[in-house]
């Protein structure tokens, strides 16, 4: 373990200079744009796209992979590799180049007490933020919030309408997400810290996966950490408490990519893409895979066809 | 790595970390419930099976063949393909154990009827005794050390793999292996780890010590 | 609970190098136990004191769940290969090497008087007596450990690998049953191919066996 961590420091050291001063461009010169070329990066060699595991995670790496092959450059993706929690890791170890991430759950994991709400200045509050090696390309227009849900007759029965109310009601509801939500901000820990919520037990479960949805249709949880292009939501009449204080931040998707990988044509490609895609288009990919059960590899490479990124 | 092992001291010796539902001393007991009833299931089904192979010599190619291929069941497909088929429950993880203790329990104990000495037998019926009578005052208790390797082993098996319970959202030890591999939190992950090794290390001991208890007589 | 042909016949190249890649796994830990469990089983064989703790302590490596020794694998090797290899090897020992010393006890001591009689060297009669006489124990174990590593490569989807074991994440996922059955099925297919190998192999290696039978 020492000697990898060891390897990671002197990598680290290697490109500290030159990812400084590539920040400070990233910020005088963009308003919402991502890190400009801090030189040296080359997608020569072949760019390897890791994913977190749940369904639009997949999506949007095999919708990367798409735009990639299109400019040329070989792609490989991994998927379902886990959470952020591990992923970046990974990305850092260079077991992975790109990762298709969010604005603000990863501002939230890297600084957990930057405030930065807006997606222009979260931009640069990643760039900050970032490890020196890792940078963040320009966002796309799709976001992608968690949430928190609750079933119709829930909300009914306990006067649920904002995050707020829940703590009206502590001790008594039961939450369930997937594990690494008992320990994020935007989860038990925010919740608590933001809202003053305390629940009566918090289940492990799985990241808008078939676990949290069976519970919460079960009624063995009253809460549920979901996505926001979940289709899954609106077809079971769930509603999402609303955030007043503003706890679940900006989640503009945006591409994390190594330093090394990083050259002008990823960025065109991965900019072209965000362009187009947006959330409501992204809600139909992640339905298409979910509930018309095809593969997230083929709804991806028929969205980039359809319009002209591939 | 040091660093690793102080903080797993930290870990196991708070107060807070073995009380509530995601105490230690909840999700051992959980544990324990799924592993025992697993491998009571598993000898209840294996048991007999080998009994009936080894006495009568009939269908033992088919069954220890296919005892080895239950051997090659994935534990991660088998639970996902009975959650899929039978929705969220307990019984995908009591299917999986089962089929992964079953093999062990049936091998051994044909392995232990086939190792009594055949003149033994052919001894005892030529005192009369009747079929059953032999199998259960002969071979059985000549066949008991191997059974109870078996038993042992599928134990062992079972408590490992009882881990996958909290994959399907259930608890056990297995909680705290899949929560800090989601949190990244290597400290609750080999606190798990090892407390599932010394809860089969430990049950181990114990079935060991309840045999040389049972077989105190023979060894006099 | 259904199964989708028409997935299948649109997946061969995947379920192909998704086959391949949980067959490479397997062998590759079977490999490394070997690699591993001949000179520490020669060791137990030789010098009893050690036998026991050399046993014992790999009984106790296959008591610690396989997910967890993935996971703590982790800041070592990382989200790779070597990570699932490591972890499968280290279950392959428990068999490997108590099969191998089980092997090496069998051997009659008085072929090895014979040996050292005929002023052969101990390397030696290790290598062309010992080694050869015990190959049926020691390849039991080896079908054994790889009947298990075939079994135990999908754990390793937890951590973004396990060939055969993606099929299971993802069917679970997307609560689709197709990729899930054929992924049971093809380790289980796997397992008895590579069993049915492993027998011919032997048959192959102990030609002195045949002559008996």
């Amino acid at each position: 373990m020492n000697r990898r961590t060891l390897l990671g420091a002197l990598a680290g050291a290697a490109v500290t200079v030159p990812a400084l001063s590539a920040c400070s461009s990233g910020i005088t010169s963009l308003d919402g744009g991502g890190t400009t070329s801090g030189g040296g990066g080359s997608s020569k060699g072949g760019i390897t796209i890791g994913t977190a595991n749940f369904t639009e995670n997949q999506v949007l790496g095999y919708l990367y992979a798409a735009v990639l092959k299109k400019a040329g450059v070989k792609v490989k993706v991994r998927p379902n590799l886990g959470t952020r929690e591990i992923v970046i890791p990974a990305l850092k170890a260079g077991d992975i180049d790109l990762l298709p991430e969010y604005q603000g759950a990863l501002l939230n994991y890297l600084a957990p007490k930057d405030a930065s709400a807006e997606p222009g200045t979260m931009q640069n509050a990643l760039t900050l933020a970032l490890p020196a090696g890792l940078q963040v390309l320009p966002y796309s227009q799709a976001a992608d919030s968690d949430c928190f849900a609750v079933t119709r007759a829930t909300a009914r029965k306990y006067g649920l309408v904002t995050l707020a109310d829940l703590a009206k009601q502590n001790g008594k509801l039961v939450i369930g997400a997937a594990p690494e939500v008992k320990k994020r901000r935007v989860g038990a820990v925010g919740l608590k810290d933001v809202y003053g919520v305390e629940f009566k037990e918090f289940k492990s479960l799985d990241s808008d996966g078939p676990l949290v949805k069976g519970a919460m249709k079960k009624g063995d949880v009253d809460v549920a950490n979901l996505f926001t292009t979940d289709t899954d939501i609106a077809a079971n009449g769930w509603v999402i408490l609303t955030d007043p204080k503003n706890l679940i931040p900006s989640q503009h998707i945006v591409p994390l990519i190594a330093d090394r990988k990083a050259d002008d044509t990823v960025r065109k490609a991965l900019a072209r893409l965000g362009n187009t895609l947006t959330t409501a288009q992204l809600t139909e990919l992640n339905s298409q895979v979910d509930n018309d059960k095809k593969d997230p590899e083929d709804v991806a490479d028929a969205y980039a066809k359809q319009h002209g990124l591939a | 790595m040091y660093e690793l092992f102080k903080n797993l001291g930290t870990w196991l010796t708070s107060g807070s970390q073995w009380t509530g539902t995601d105490g230690i001393a909840h999700r051992l007991a959980e544990h324990l419930q799924y592993s025992l009833l697993a491998t009571l299931v598993a000898a209840a089904i294996g048991l007999p099976l080998g009994l009936l192979i080894g006495h009568t010599g009939k269908g033992a190619f088919v069954a220890i063949n296919l005892a080895s291929f239950g051997r090659a069941l994935p534990t991660v497909g088998l639970v996902v393909l009975v959650f899929l088929a039978g929705g969220l429950s307990m019984l995908p993880v009591y299917v999986a154990l089962v089929a992964l203790a079953v093999p062990a329990i049936v091998t051994n104990t044909y392995a232990g009827m086939t190792a009594v000495d055949p003149d033994v037998k052919d001894a005892a019926r030529g005192q009369g005794m009747r079929g059953h009578q032999v199998l259960f005052q002969v071979e059985l208790p000549l066949a008991l050390p191997l059974i109870m390797t078996g038993l042992r082993l599928a134990l062992i098996q079972v408590v490992a793999t009882a881990t996958i319970a909290a994959y399907v959202s259930f608890g056990g030890l297995g909680r705290y292996v899949f929560d800090g591999l989601a949190q990244r939190d290597l400290v609750q992950v080999l606190g798990g780890a090892v407390l599932v090794a010394v809860v089969a290390v430990a049950l181990d001991l114990l079935l060991s010590g309840l045999q040389r208890f049972l077989f105190r007589h023979r060894t006099a | 609970m259904s199964i989708d042909w028409s997935w299948i016949s649109g997946h061969t190249d995947d379920l192909t190098s998704l086959t391949v890649s949980h067959l490479q796994a397997a062998l590759s830990a079977v490999f490394f136990g070997l690699l591993i469990s001949l000179p520490l089983a020669v060791v137990a064989h030789r010098i009893r004191p050690l036998r026991g703790f050399l046993l014992g302590f790999s009984n106790v490596l296959f008591t610690i769940p396989s997910i967890a020794i993935f996971v703590l694998l982790l800041p070592v090797s990382g989200l790779t290969r070597t990570t699932t290899v490591i972890g499968l090897t280290v279950y392959t020992l428990v068999v490997l090497l108590r099969n191998t010393v089980e092997g090496l006890d069998s051997v009659p001591a008085k072929t090895k008087e014979a040996a050292k009689a005929m002023g052969t060297r101990p390397l030696r009669t290790l290598l062309t007596v010992e080694l050869p006489l015990a190959l049926p124990v020691i390849m039991a174990g080896v079908r054994i450990a790889t009947v298990m590593s075939i079994s135990l490569v999908s754990v390793a989807t937890y951590i973004g690998d396990g060939g055969l074991g993606q099929l299971f994440t993802d069917g679970f996922q997307r609560d689709f049953p197709t990729p899930v059955i054929v992924g049971v099925v093809l380790t289980l297919l796997l397992a008895v191919v590579a069993d049915a190998l492993l027998v011919a192999l032997q048959y192959v290696l102990t030609p002195w066996r045949r002559r008996r039978a």
